[in-house]
């Protein structure tokens, strides 16, 4: 109800109070304004309520300008129009008080309309700016909005805890976040092209570079683990990713590449590798020193008892007179010292020789397998391939696993050994088969330098080495433990390398 | 009176310390086949338990050994000044120790197994030195006994003759006559039975320098 009362005073106020206000104000101001003129102007002087009039329609509008055309006869009638002061109108004058009447109705419409024309457009231009105001806000936030965005993703990759670059098509560098050029100690205007040649290190550098070649010509993404200098002058490891960025027409626009810090991990399987090697390798090294100055110092006392006690008896002949009985005792002492010096010798074979094995049924290709993971970093950094060819369905092997995997393990080293001077493509290729029902062959074969002819004879035996820092046992030990798994080991040399196989018993 | 040598009622032993009993006793053989006393240990405490500043002849010590080494032994009888001399025997030649052992003053280092000769010579390299070490104490010890017999003022006047003072220096530093002086002198050339003043220096030299004998007055 009380909205409704408002709008009927909002009317009121619109269409009678304003207008009867304007129009009143311009006709009090026009007759008081025609009193004193009409005085020196031509008689009757109504000139000034037309522009009161025209004032009216024009502030008021339409209405405004009727009222005022009636209060504008009303006062000419009475006050200008002979008989003054009365409402009637002498008939001379009612044609001129007529086309006052006329002119001022024409000018009121004339000039609401122009008035409404004008606001119309007034109106118009209003909506306009309201609207480009409007979309030009809307264009400043999303213009924001962007920049804000793009601020976002340039601190993220600037921000990110990983090393990431772009090149160009074909490899030059356009783009390095800080991690890179900070850990690097260049700017990326520094890198520009060949930038990988000159921070990674020199062993690495060349495979490197290899792959990444093989990458930008079969655009495919490529993955290597490489060391990269530091500003400070030390390498680090580095999984070094790339991945092509296509156009629209399928071509690449560019390559991103991101470097993942892998010195711990590294560092870590290094350790392991290190430990496992020992394990299989070194300890044996150490272990046969110790063992063989172990025996040494056994069998070195009863010699050293021997030598003084063959001397004794010699003497004791000798004096004068001949000490038998001494000489006897002597002799006697000399016995029982041969016996125990023998007793270390038997006790020592006894040592080696170990007659039970720990033997349990075992997938030969599952080992395999686990020493192609045990070896893969260490054949990586050697540049060495490794092939599997293993044949399926293969029966289980009753088999001691870790002498086993100590023959495998040994073949490998010495097939990366052999091959760590060879110029050509280093292949490692291990693989088994079932050349016979009950009997399953692993060969190990490598393109290294191949097998002399001296070695070819020799090489199974103990103590005989070609390596610098050989202990000459590893084969000879591989041997044994295939002996002891009633299997054969030989070796052949190819026309490019060797290749070692193993048979073993499918029902052994 | 130099030529005095050890008590010769003192026979030479070899002594033998081995833990392999084996060894000790072929070792006591060829020892005594060269007709020779020997004296045989398990360990070096068995040793040192027995051992004393009158042991004469020489040590044959083997390297290792349980419980104290051989090497540990040697320093330990350095220590506590038993000059015995040492023979190291070693089953393998281990070069930093050799050096330690002939370092700190053994006579010979023998490889295991060794020829008799190889050992006998040593043993007999080690009893000379043995016996002029032991003769050299019991001269020491003789002179520090003669020192003993000086009177009071005899000792003075020993001390600052030795020194190079002349007699009048002397008898000014202990207010005493020229004349008493030159008795005095005369007197400790009788109880040192040193027959030229050079004899007298050299022995009270080596009375100092022996540690056992305080002269301090």
């Amino acid at each position: 109800m009380g909205t409704d009362v408002k709008r009927v005073h909002a009317r009121t106020f619109q269409f009678f109070a304003r207008p009867l206000g304007i129009s009143f104000f311009f006709v009090l101001l026009a007759l008081l304004w025609t009193f004193p003129l009409q005085k020196v102007m031509a008689y009757p002087f109504v000139f000034l309520f037309f522009g009161a009039i025209m004032c009216s329609a024009w502030f008021g509008g339409f209405i405004a300008g009727t009222m005022a055309v009636a209060m504008s006869s009303l006062a000419i009638d009475y006050f200008f129009v002979p008989p003054f002061y009365s409402m009637t109108i002498g008939r001379e004058f009612r044609s001129y008080v007529a086309a006052f009447v006329i002119c001022a109705i024409a000018i009121t419409a004339v000039s609401s309309a122009r008035r409404k024309s004008e606001a119309a457009v007034k109106t118009a231009r209003d909506q306009l700016e309201i609207r480009v105001r409007e979309r030009t806000a809307e264009l400043q936030q999303s213009n924001a909005e962007i920049l804000e965005r793009e601020r976002q993703l340039r601190e993220l990759t600037e921000a990110i805890p990983q090393q990431i670059w772009r090149t160009n098509a074909s490899g030059y560098v356009e783009y390095c976040n800080r991690n890179l050029t900070e850990y690097l100690g260049k700017e990326t205007h520094e890198l520009g092209d060949g930038a990988f040649g000159s921070i990674l290190h020199p062993e690495d550098a060349p495979l490197f570079l290899q792959s990444w070649d093989a990458a930008r010509e079969s655009a495919h993404p490529f993955e290597l683990q490489a060391r990269v200098r530091s500003a400070g002058g030390d390498y680090r490891w580095f999984l070094i990713r790339g991945n092509p960025q296509w156009g629209a027409n399928g071509e690449i626009v560019c390559w991103y590449g991101v470097h993942i810090d892998i010195e711990e991990q590294q560092r870590a399987q290094q350790a392991l590798l290190i430990s496992q090697d020992k394990l299989s390798r070194f300890s044996r090294t150490t272990t046969l020193a110790e063992m063989a100055a172990s025996i040494a110092h056994e069998l070195n006392q009863p010699l050293t008892a021997l030598v003084a006690d063959s001397h004794a008896c010699r003497r004791w002949l000798n004096s004068d007179p001949v000490n038998i009985p001494r000489a006897v005792a002597t002799t006697e002492r000399i016995v029982r010292e041969c016996t125990r010096a023998s007793a270390v010798v038997s006790r020592v074979r006894s040592l080696f020789t170990r007659s039970e094995y720990v033997r349990e049924s075992t997938d030969i290709n599952a080992l395999i397998r686990e020493l192609a993971r045990l070896i893969r970093d260490d054949a990586i950094r050697r540049n060495v391939s490794i092939k599997l060819c293993l044949a399926e369905r293969l029966p289980l092997l009753h088999v001691d696993r870790v002498q086993i995997q100590q023959v495998l393990l040994n073949l490998a080293v010495n097939g990366m050994d052999a091959m760590s001077e060879s110029e050509a493509a280093r292949e490692l290729e291990i693989s088994s088969e079932m050349p016979a029902a009950d009997e399953v062959m692993v060969t190990v074969r490598d393109t290294g330098l191949g097998l002399a002819e001296e070695a070819k004879t020799r090489m199974f035996d103990p103590f005989f080495t070609t390596k610098p820092a050989g202990t000459g046992m590893g084969l000879s030990i591989c041997r044994s433990i295939i002996e002891a798994h009633q299997g054969r080991i030989w070796a052949d040399s190819l026309p490019r390398g060797a290749a070692f196989h193993f048979t073993l018993g499918s029902n052994a | 009176m130099r030529d005095e040598t050890a008590d010769p009622g003192m026979k030479q032993t070899v002594f033998i310390v081995d833990d392999d009993p084996a060894i000790c006793e072929s070792l006591c053989n060829l020892i005594e086949s060269a007709g020779l006393v020997t004296r045989q240990f398990a360990s070096a405490e068995d040793f040192l338990k027995m051992s004393s500043p009158e042991l004469a002849g020489c040590l044959v010590l083997d390297v290792r050994l349980p419980g104290m080494s051989g090497m540990e032994l040697q320093n330990r009888l350095i220590k506590s000044g038993l000059r015995i001399p040492i023979i190291i025997m070693t089953a393998h030649g281990d070069i930093p120790m050799v050096r330690n052992a002939m370092k700190a003053g053994a006579v010979e280092f023998l490889t295991k197994p060794f020829q008799d000769e190889e050992l006998l010579m040593a043993i007999e390299e080690a009893f000379a030195l043995d016996r002029s070490q032991r003769s050299a104490k019991s001269l020491e010890r003789s002179i520090v006994e003669r020192w003993k017999t000086l009177s009071e003022r005899e000792r003075q006047v020993l001390e600052l003759v030795t020194t190079g003072m002349l007699n009048k220096q002397i008898a000014d530093r202990l207010n005493l006559s020229l004349i008493t002086v030159k008795l005095y002198r005369r007197q400790v050339m009788d109880k040192m039975q040193a027959e030229t003043f050079a004899d007298l220096v050299k022995m009270w030299e080596r009375m100092k320098a022996s540690q056992d004998v305080n002269v301090s007055m």
